[in-house]
């Protein structure tokens, strides 16, 4: 009851913030400039008429108070669901306009949060751990950098290198020996800065990788790989079977064997439905995919329940968790494969512009592949800078709590590092870190105006932008409408979550 | 039958016919306009109209363009939420008329749909003939209802006189040709009996739409549809009306109407499920078309921020591009060596100084407004910041013609000795001496600021000027059209004007009390000669008349022509009969000819 009484006035009191937010936004917008600006300065024989029909058509002769109020009317339809979000002057219906670029906003936006927090976060870690190493000083340099960085000029890079030399080099993928074993040194000095350890084992660490990265480039070089991938069902089990050995060292510990052997037993089950599977997964749907997904899910359920004995909850916990993984890896290698026939249909795969290719033929690989291919500059350039964000804020505080009275208790008491990290210390760390999360999902939604417009996506912020430009108050009014009710959302999400990890605040 | 004037900086040309009106088809080597006036003897591939690519078969390829970041509106480019270049550079393709635009703005009369005369020069008639082998795409034969109905549109008001039909071009058909097209309704052949002569004439007549489906949503017939039209039945023109203003649109982005209702009479039509909301629109070669078949099947517009256009290019995502004419970007384009050509030119749109002649110490002393254009660096101008972007920019001497086209040194050598060519700051003194105002003359020039060029113009000017006894002052504000230019606070108003396509539409800017006269220069004589030209249809008088306003507006100052703007495309070299274009219509406006080599 006291949550609840708790929430619903929180939404009372937005729900008026937004109001008077909106009224003042209304006024803003609609002194933003001169609606006519573009005629004014046409000499055509017609330019009175256009003038009269535009002002007819947008209301401008119309007081401020009785254009607001016609907004408000329109929008408060919402109530009995029948929402009427205006016209823009150019007539598009906004309620049309709106999900479409809410939908593509979100295309870009939810992957580039989900990649920021997990990276961020785990980054944030790690220099946490590893303070005043030269791994944590290099991440605090390129944090700073990324941060930093102007993503207009950051996204012509990003074309140049990512888009434009990658579809040049594509075409004849061609690796010269001295690059790939620079690629090898790179990988390996960079591996044995995160893992760390004494000089023997780091260098082991750079050596192993070295000599493997080298390896494996030469390989793909030889086997025309870049052209034509593809991992197969072996290497899928092999790396599943690396994901379920390093989640359960994160989760319970290798000693625990139970939860291992869940883990171990979901891969071999995965392996076994991949090869069944494979003539379902050459050409599925979106529906199949996703039957495939809770299939997946429910088998590693059921194995975990079936090995778990008296830790059946942490067993399932792993094993769903590495069926998951399984599931991601099994439908990677099914895009790979279909990498070779994608470059038939589209030789240069990495456009500039554009959230797809425009009439793309290709069956259902293909155009995930196509779409896929699309989002990856916006997505670095977007997780870029908030992995930069995250990072920083994780790891201050990390460190503040490895610092504090309770993390010394555990580990006086004989607990393992991981133990202690992962239960006592992660935990506690991650509840500051929720409200920033929340709150940067709500800023993305607004926040890739730019983003959009490089990369020549049709979202929020171009609709945001040009309602503003041609002083059209609907579209910026919708735009307020969706990141104003997000940010509030976010907040009480984040509220929530805080209630979750830290029970105190439950009482 | 040349060129013309103005609109200005905004891609909207003059009459709601203009350069909307349907364009494209292949012309013949010489067609360029109808009466003995035609100065066109330039061969296929010179002359301003399209070239003949002789039996074309279409190739089964696409070509991608893009004209910047505007979403695709809708089938009808003639109501006021749709009216845009960006929406025309599409519908172009699919609506054509009698008369397209050739690249330096000849009218250019499209062959394969049709052909037109003069039967009566005064009282003007013009017999209009469609070709037997035109038709919709949807095999119905484009017919004299087409014509009627375009007319309906821009002539039929309602009881209180507002028009019925929601047509940017307001009713000016129906003023000039009260009693609308006269000939069968389903025939191939109408004449137009004009009320008054009117000297453009040869554009006023649009690209047509398909009266057919408009009788058919509202359940008459066509010929029905024509008698109400004849008739004045307002019920059955009401019902018209609404399915003209609102059926064609897409208010939803992505979704076009019922393919039925939205046929071609262009080489192209909409593709099937083309239209990806955002993203872009395809159309594909329309197989029923009567004229020239289209190059290439498929053309794509794809809907790109100016500033991401180079590097989508060089990428190959975009094939030809029309990006801002800059320094900078014509050096990222050169950069990019042989895969992409380059094209730079003069386009349909001239910068200029005028004084004000309302107020201030310009208005009533013509030896000042001398003493004036005697320090404006004009040559230096043009050298400093237009011959970067275009190398054969040259300063313009002219108001009505513009240096790319056949009349304009006939023009100038008539009107203008060159008095102005060079900066002579010693006769300006002696000027602002004989002019008797007291030095420093304060000269605000106002412009619509933010704009860089024309900052750096004013400089320029600043520079040079305030050497001869003047004190220039940058008066550039967001303002200036909304507040400074009606107030009349300014001295020199530096902005452009769009070419229109109109021989007669500079009556609107330099007669007495004219809408676009803000500086309000008054001259019976230019008056005069406005009247003469705009009563005629004969090119000889456009002509002549033009030499004697040009001479007077020169002699009299009403301002100085500075350069015609530059403009900049560029396409992948692997394609063929990609041709710039002065005119609004921009680098698409043969679309139809691309094609990729081998």
């Amino acid at each position: 009851m006291h949550v609840l009484r708790f929430i619903s006035r929180r939404i009372g009191i937005s729900f008026l913030v937004l109001l008077g937010a909106s009224l003042l936004m209304y006024v803003l917008t609609i002194n933003a400039g001169d609606p006519l600006a573009d005629l004014r300065e046409s000499n055509s024989e017609n330019k009175q008429n256009l003038m009269d029909q535009r002002t007819e058509i947008m209301g401008l002769n119309d007081p401020w108070y009785v254009r607001y109020w016609n907004w408000l009317f329109g929008v408060s339809k919402c109530f009995a669901l029948q929402c009427d979000f205006g016209t823009t002057r150019n007539g598009v219906s906004v309620n049309s306009l709106l999900p479409q670029a809410a939908a593509s906003t979100m295309r870009l936006v939810v992957l580039a949060t989900l990649i920021a927090i997990v990276v961020g976060v785990a980054i944030g870690i790690l220099t946490a751990i590893r303070q005043y190493s030269g791994f944590d000083y290099v991440t605090t340099f390129l944090a700073f950098l990324f941060f930093s960085l102007p993503v207009f000029w950051a996204a012509v890079l990003l074309k140049e290198y990512g888009a434009i030399r990658f579809n040049d080099w594509i075409a004849d993928p061609l690796l010269s020996p001295g690059a790939m074993i620079l690629w090898g040194l790179g990988l390996g000095l960079i591996l044995q800065a995160i893992v760390g350890g004494g000089r023997k084992r780091r260098l082991y660490t750079l050596g192993i990788t070295w000599v493997f990265v080298t390896g494996a480039l030469f390989y793909f070089e030889a086997v025309d790989w870049f052209r034509q991938p593809a991992l197969g069902v072996g290497v899928v089990v092999i790396a599943a079977a690396g994901a379920a050995v390093l989640v359960t060292a994160l989760v319970t510990g290798l000693d625990n064997r139970r939860v291992l052997y869940a883990a171990l037993t979901t891969v071999v089950v995965g392996g076994v439905s991949y090869l069944a599977l494979m003539p379902v997964l050459d050409e599925p749907n979106w529906w199949i995919l996703f039957g495939l997904l809770v299939l997946a899910m429910a088998l590693s359920n059921l194995v975990g329940w079936l090995w778990g004995g008296y830790d059946k909850r942490r067993a399932m916990f792993v094993s769903s968790i590495t069926g998951f993984i399984m599931s991601l890896l099994v439908a990677g290698d099914q895009m790979l494969s279909h990498w070779a026939s994608f470059l038939d249909l589209k030789p240069r795969p990495i456009s500039t512009i554009g959230s797809e290719t425009p009439n793309f033929p290709g069956g259902f690989w293909e155009d995930v592949l196509d779409k896929g291919t699309q989002l990856i500059l916006p997505t670095i350039l977007l997780a870029l800078v908030s992995i930069a964000g995250h990072s920083r804020y994780t790891r201050s505080s990390m460190l503040e709590v490895m610092g504090q009275d309770y993390v010394r208790t555990a580990r006086a008491k004989g607990l393992s590092e991981r133990a202690v990290i992962t239960k006592h210390a992660f935990r506690n760390a991650l509840i500051p870190i929720t409200t920033i999360v929340a709150f940067d999902f709500a800023a993305l939604i607004g926040g890739a105006v730019i983003t959009e417009q490089v990369f020549g996506w049709k979202g929020m912020g171009a609709m945001f932008k040009q309602g503003l430009q041609q002083v059209d108050p609907p579209p910026v009014m919708a735009f307020f409408l969706v990141t104003g009710v997000a940010a509030i959302l976010m907040n009480l999400v984040a509220d929530i979550a805080y209630a979750y990890l830290d029970p105190r605040i439950r009482r | 039958m040349k060129i013309r004037r103005f609109g200005a900086t905004l891609a909207v040309a003059a009459s709601g016919a203009l350069l909307f009106s349907a364009c494209t088809s292949p012309a013949d080597d010489d067609a360029s306009s109808t009466d003995a006036a035609s100065s066109s003897t330039e061969t296929a591939a010179d002359g301003p109209c399209k070239a003949d690519l002789g039996d074309v078969t279409t190739k089964d390829d696409t070509v991608s363009y893009s004209v910047g970041e505007d979403e695709f509106l809708g089938y009808n480019s003639y109501t006021p939420e749709t009216y845009s270049t960006y929406n025309s550079v599409v519908t172009d393709r699919m609506l054509e008329g009698f008369v397209y635009f050739g690249t330096d703005g000849t009218i250019c009369q499209n062959d394969s749909f049709g052909s037109y005369e003069v039967v009566s020069e005064d009282p003007l008639k013009v017999k209009y003939t469609i070709a037997d082998d035109a038709v919709w795409s949807d095999g119905t034969q484009i017919t004299n209802a087409d014509f009627f109905l375009d007319w309906a549109a821009q002539a039929i008001t309602k009881d209180d006189g507002t028009p019925l039909f929601n047509h940017v071009a307001g009713t000016t058909y129906g003023e000039y040709v009260p009693d609308g097209p006269q000939g069968d309704a389903e025939g191939k052949s109408f004449e137009l009996d004009y009320a008054k002569v009117y000297a453009d004439w040869e554009i006023l007549v649009s690209a047509p739409f398909p009266a057919h489906v408009v009788a058919d949503q509202i359940g008459v017939s066509v010929a029905d549809l024509v008698k109400a039209i004849q008739d004045k039945d307002m019920d059955v023109l009401t019902k018209a009306a609404e399915f003209w203003n609102t059926g064609w649109l897409s208010p939803t982005p992505g979704e076009l109407p019922d393919a039925a209702l939205i046929p071609s009479s262009g080489p192209y039509k909409f593709k099937q499920d083309g239209w990806s909301a955002g993203q872009s629109i395809t159309l594909e070669a329309n197989d029923k078309y009567y004229g020239q078949q289209a190059a290439t099947k498929n053309l794509t517009f794809r809907f790109t921020a100016a500033d991401a256009q180079v590097q989508a290019l060089q990428n190959g995502d975009l094939n030809v591009i029309e990006p801002q004419a800059t320094v900078d970007t014509l050096a990222q384009l050169n950069a990019l060596g042989d895969s992409v050509t380059v094209l730079t030119g003069d386009s349909l749109t001239w910068e200029h100084l005028d004084f004000n002649f309302n107020n201030g110490d310009f208005a009533d002393s013509l030896p000042l407004r001398e003493a004036f254009a005697l320090c404006v660096p004009r040559a230096d101008i043009v050298e400093k910041l237009i011959k970067p972007i275009n190398p054969d920019a040259e300063v313009m001497n002219a108001r009505e013609v513009f240096p790319f086209q056949d009349t304009y040194t006939e023009v100038t050598d008539a009107s203008y000795d060159g008095r102005y060519d060079t900066v002579d700051l010693d006769a300006a003194k002696a000027k602002v001496e004989e002019s008797g105002v007291a030095t420093p003359i304060k000269v605000r020039i106002g412009y619509s600021a933010p704009n860089p060029r024309r900052a750096d113009e004013v400089a320029l000017i600043k520079s040079s000027c305030d050497q001869a006894g003047f004190e220039v002052e940058d008066t550039g504000s967001a303002e200036f059209f909304d507040k400074d230019l009606p107030n009349g606070d300014y001295e020199v108003a530096l902005f452009a004007w769009a070419g229109s396509g109109q021989v007669a539409s500079g009556a609107n800017i330099y007669k007495t009390d004219a809408p676009q006269n803000y500086g309000g220069f008054s001259n019976a004589d230019v008056d005069a000669a406005w009247d003469t030209l705009s009563s005629t249809v004969d090119p000889a008088v456009h002509l002549e008349q033009q030499k004697v306003i040009e001479k007077l507006l020169w002699d009299n100052l009403y301002g100085i022509p500075v350069f015609a703007h530059p403009g900049v495309s560029a396409y992948d070299s692997t394609l063929s009969n990609v041709r710039r274009t002065a005119t609004q219509s921009t680098i698409s406006w043969n679309a139809d000819q691309w094609v990729r080599a081998e």
